[in-house]
């Protein structure tokens, strides 16, 4: 009797799930002729700047069309990612999701997003509508499995009233290391032994790995060959470099000032603490908005050496058809309009983002909407695509920059030698590469 | 839930019929019925969301579980891995143990003291009752916010005070070395909760004791260690055992307040919890983070079986035999 009690309010809760299910179902299944089909698309945009961006893009399709009908669901930075694995092994998932561009093959491996190699065939062109990097980072053995929809690339900023100050000219961006180097100690202000101002910090905005992309076009991995490259010379060199100029500040100057300007306070670059920085293109929107006016130059990175080349690094987000999706061939209607140029200009132009189609990237670049500032800011961006470095996780080694980077973090603090630290990395990946295999 | 409604209304019904023509066994039989009714959520929840998730860990961790494409039986490989293939789950136990080692003691110490200090009947006991014990209402991650504000190196509160009286504080958060001793600190903050059992229990010493120690001219010190100490000693072991387990489960503290959440500087808060969390919901790799909880739990359980077996030597229950 108990039992029957038990298993009867169980079959309650059950079928308040199921019903609520079916429901969802209903709304999203082909319905009879002339209906439209609605597909559930989830982004993790809900704020207040992007959230009206998106919504814009996804009502224009569908006043497009009459046969899809795209509904967005907002969830979370970092719960759309467990809430995608969980609705993908429930068998119920999105039919469309915006996703880390790094991890593309993984997810293909894990049967989470599905092959679009068939829809490519019809629609050969497509793939050439992406920077080709960004195009590459999206394949698995091969084949497509999502397309990618923005990017971003590192870029040198600097203050062009402090290199007045400084006595340099304003207008002349250190074009070497050892130029970065000179010229941003040039640039410090100390008061007693205290630091009000710092030139440049080789670790903030970017970290080590940008700097040894930046040396040889090769970061911890060697695409071509498909294996660790940590420990190869120029990362050694990179690494040196790096700390080299961190103990030239010293711990305690570089700790103090990390924990000051720690994540979700000001940057130190806006806040006039800082006269050069490396960050991401749309670093420029704090400069805007935040920056009251300052005079600044942007420029590629520095070259480890004349002739090295200015390699930068970048990332960037897809959208994908998660596997199991109840409607891929309507997703991937609205995948080709969301890669399109006029939705991918719209993106960029009100974000100030820069987005994986190339015509649109080229448009936006000289876009009225823009301060010249801003299309200053976007075109080199634009033109820095050509020498950014995707460093999409290997297969073979899911969490390796777990494994490398505690290794740097005691490379600039001094407990290993830059040799050391990155030999014990490169022995760990190998090993975890060994595992995996 | 709605469901069931009529169906008690029914119940009820018979009931007052089965005065007359019914045993009393039936009646018994209805009551244990409507008991079992009333503990029905928590025995739903406990089967579905507990016992069911916890013996599919226990299954999964000796798969290759990652959620969507394979739940393959691996034997012990998930086990082999830990003790052979994964320096961080080492380096991961050994922050872990110095974190239970040093603020377990410290917050019982820190706790037994306050209650002390509160129980000798100064004026005012209920407010500084109230504001000690107001951190451990406030929880979670706007407190671990806070704390990073006030241990921040040259302008947090806690180096500018320190620095009133000549001591340069350290980089609490960012100089790997201090990390650890920052969350303590922090830690030691909320020992209020505790403090609130201690004194409970302080009040439940007989004032007797006291007084027969006092005609036989004990100093307060003695009064202390003689009959104030171990008349507590239940609570402090209860407080022991509770708060090890608690601090082998620190998880939280380091992935909100290290960079990015992945326990840095140079690895100096991964914690056990934390690893394992990397690994679960970073990486996906389920079965390996089932076999780390699994893991976990049995040294936990060790410890604590440890716990019990050395209670009788210091554990002083009123009216128990004394050896």
């Amino acid at each position: 009797m108990t039992l029957l009690i038990l298993a009867m309010s169980f079959s309650l809760i059950l079928t308040g799930c199921s019903s609520k299910e079916s429901g969802a179902n209903e709304s999203g299944s082909k319905s009879k002729n002339g209906e439209k089909v609605v597909i559930d698309f989830w982004t993790f945009w809900g704020s207040e700047t992007r959230r009206p961006i998106i919504e814009k893009i996804i009502d224009d399709f569908n006043k497009s069309q009459d046969k899809i009908e795209v509904k967005h669901t907002y969830l979370p930075w970092g719960d759309v990612w467990t809430k995608n694995l969980a609705s993908i092994a429930a068998g119920n998932p999105a039919d469309l999701i915006i996703n880390d561009i790094n991890a593309v093959g993984h997810r293909a491996k894990n049967n989470q997003n599905t092959n679009l190699a068939k829809y490519l065939k019809k629609d050969p062109a497509v793939k050439d509508r992406f920077f080709p990097e960004l195009y590459n980072a999206s394949l698995y053995k091969g084949d497509p499995y999502a397309l990618p929809f923005n990017t971003d690339t590192r870029l040198l900023f600097w203050n062009k009233k402090m290199f007045k100050e400084a006595g340099l000219d304003p207008n002349t961006p250190p074009k070497t290391w050892a130029e970065l180097e000179e010229m941003g100690k040039k640039l410090d202000v100390k008061k007693g032994n205290k630091y009000e101002r710092i030139g440049y910090l080789p670790n903030q905005g970017i970290g080590a790995d940008v700097w040894m992309i930046n040396a040889d076009g090769k970061g911890y991995w060697d695409f071509d060959a498909n294996k660790a490259v940590i420990n190869d010379e120029t990362n050694v060199k990179a690494l040196t470099w790096m700390k080299n100029y961190y103990d030239y500040y010293g711990d305690k100057t570089i700790n103090n000032f990390k924990a000051e300007f720690g994540e979700q306070t000001a940057d130190p670059f806006v806040a006039g603490k800082l006269a050069m920085t490396t960050d991401n293109a749309n670093f420029f929107t704090k400069i805007r908005d935040y920056g009251e006016g300052m005079e600044f130059g942007v420029a590629p990175l520095p070259e480890m050496e004349p002739g090295t080349g200015n390699e930068s690094w970048g990332g960037g987000f897809v959208a994908e058809i998660p596997k199991g999706a109840k409607h891929p061939d309507e997703a991937w209607e609205f995948l080709k309009y969301l890669t399109d140029v006029q939705a991918q200009e719209y993106w960029a132009v009100k974000n100030f983002d820069i987005v994986a189609n190339k015509e649109a990237a080229e448009k936006a670049s000289t876009s009225t909407e823009f301060t010249e500032d801003g299309k200053k800011v976007y075109s080199l961006a634009n033109e820095n695509m050509k020498q950014t470095l995707l460093t999409p996780t290997p297969i073979e080694a899911p969490d390796y920059i777990n494994l490398i980077q505690p290794e740097i973090e005691s490379v600039l603090l001094g407990k290993k030698s830059p040799k050391e630290g990155l030999d014990d990395a490169q022995k760990a990946v190998e090993e975890l590469v060994k595992n995996n295999k | 839930m709605i469901q069931m409604e009529p169906k008690i209304l029914g119940k009820s019904d018979i009931k007052r019929n089965s005065k007359h023509s019914k045993t009393m066994v039936s009646l018994q039989r209805k009551e244990g019925l409507q008991g079992y009714l009333f503990i029905a959520p928590w025995i739903i929840g406990f089967l579905f969301f507990l016992a069911g998730p916890l013996l599919f860990s226990l299954y999964g961790s000796f798969t290759n579980y990652n959620i969507t494409s394979s739940m393959d039986f691996i034997g012990l490989d998930n086990f082999k891995k830990m003790f052979t293939n994964d320096p961080i789950i080492w380096l991961s136990l050994r922050n872990t143990l110095y974190f239970v080692v040093v603020s377990v003691p410290l917050t019982t110490a820190g706790a037994v003291l306050l209650a002390v200090l509160l129980n000798q009947g100064v004026r005012g006991m209920r407010v500084f009752r109230t504001i000690f014990y107001l951190p451990a209402v406030l929880s979670g991650v706007g407190v671990y916010l806070l704390w990073m504000q006030l241990l921040s190196p040259s302008t947090g509160l806690v180096n500018t005070l320190l620095g009133f009286v000549g001591i340069e504080g350290p980089a609490w958060l960012t100089d790997p070395s201090w990390t650890k001793n920052a969350l303590i600190f922090m830690k030691m903050w909320s020992v209020g909760g505790g403090m609130l059992l201690y004194l409970a229990s302080l009040q439940g010493v007989s004032p007797s004791l006291y007084e027969a120690a006092e005609i036989d001219g004990a100093s307060t010190f003695r009064k202390f260690f003689h009959i104030t100490l171990p008349m507590i000693t239940p609570v402090i072991f209860f407080d022991l055992v509770t708060s090890t387990i608690g601090a082998f489960q620190i998880f939280q503290e380091a992935y909100v307040m290290s960079e990015s959440g992945d326990g840095g500087p140079a690895n100096s808060l991964v914690f056990y919890n934390l690893h394992m969390w990397n690994k679960a919901f970073e990486v996906f790799d389920m079965g390996y983070a089932m076999a780390m909880s699994w893991v976990l739990f049995i040294i936990i359980l060790v410890l604590t079986v440890f716990n019990l077996k050395l209670a009788p030597r210091w554990v002083h229950y009123e009216g128990e035999d004394q050896k």
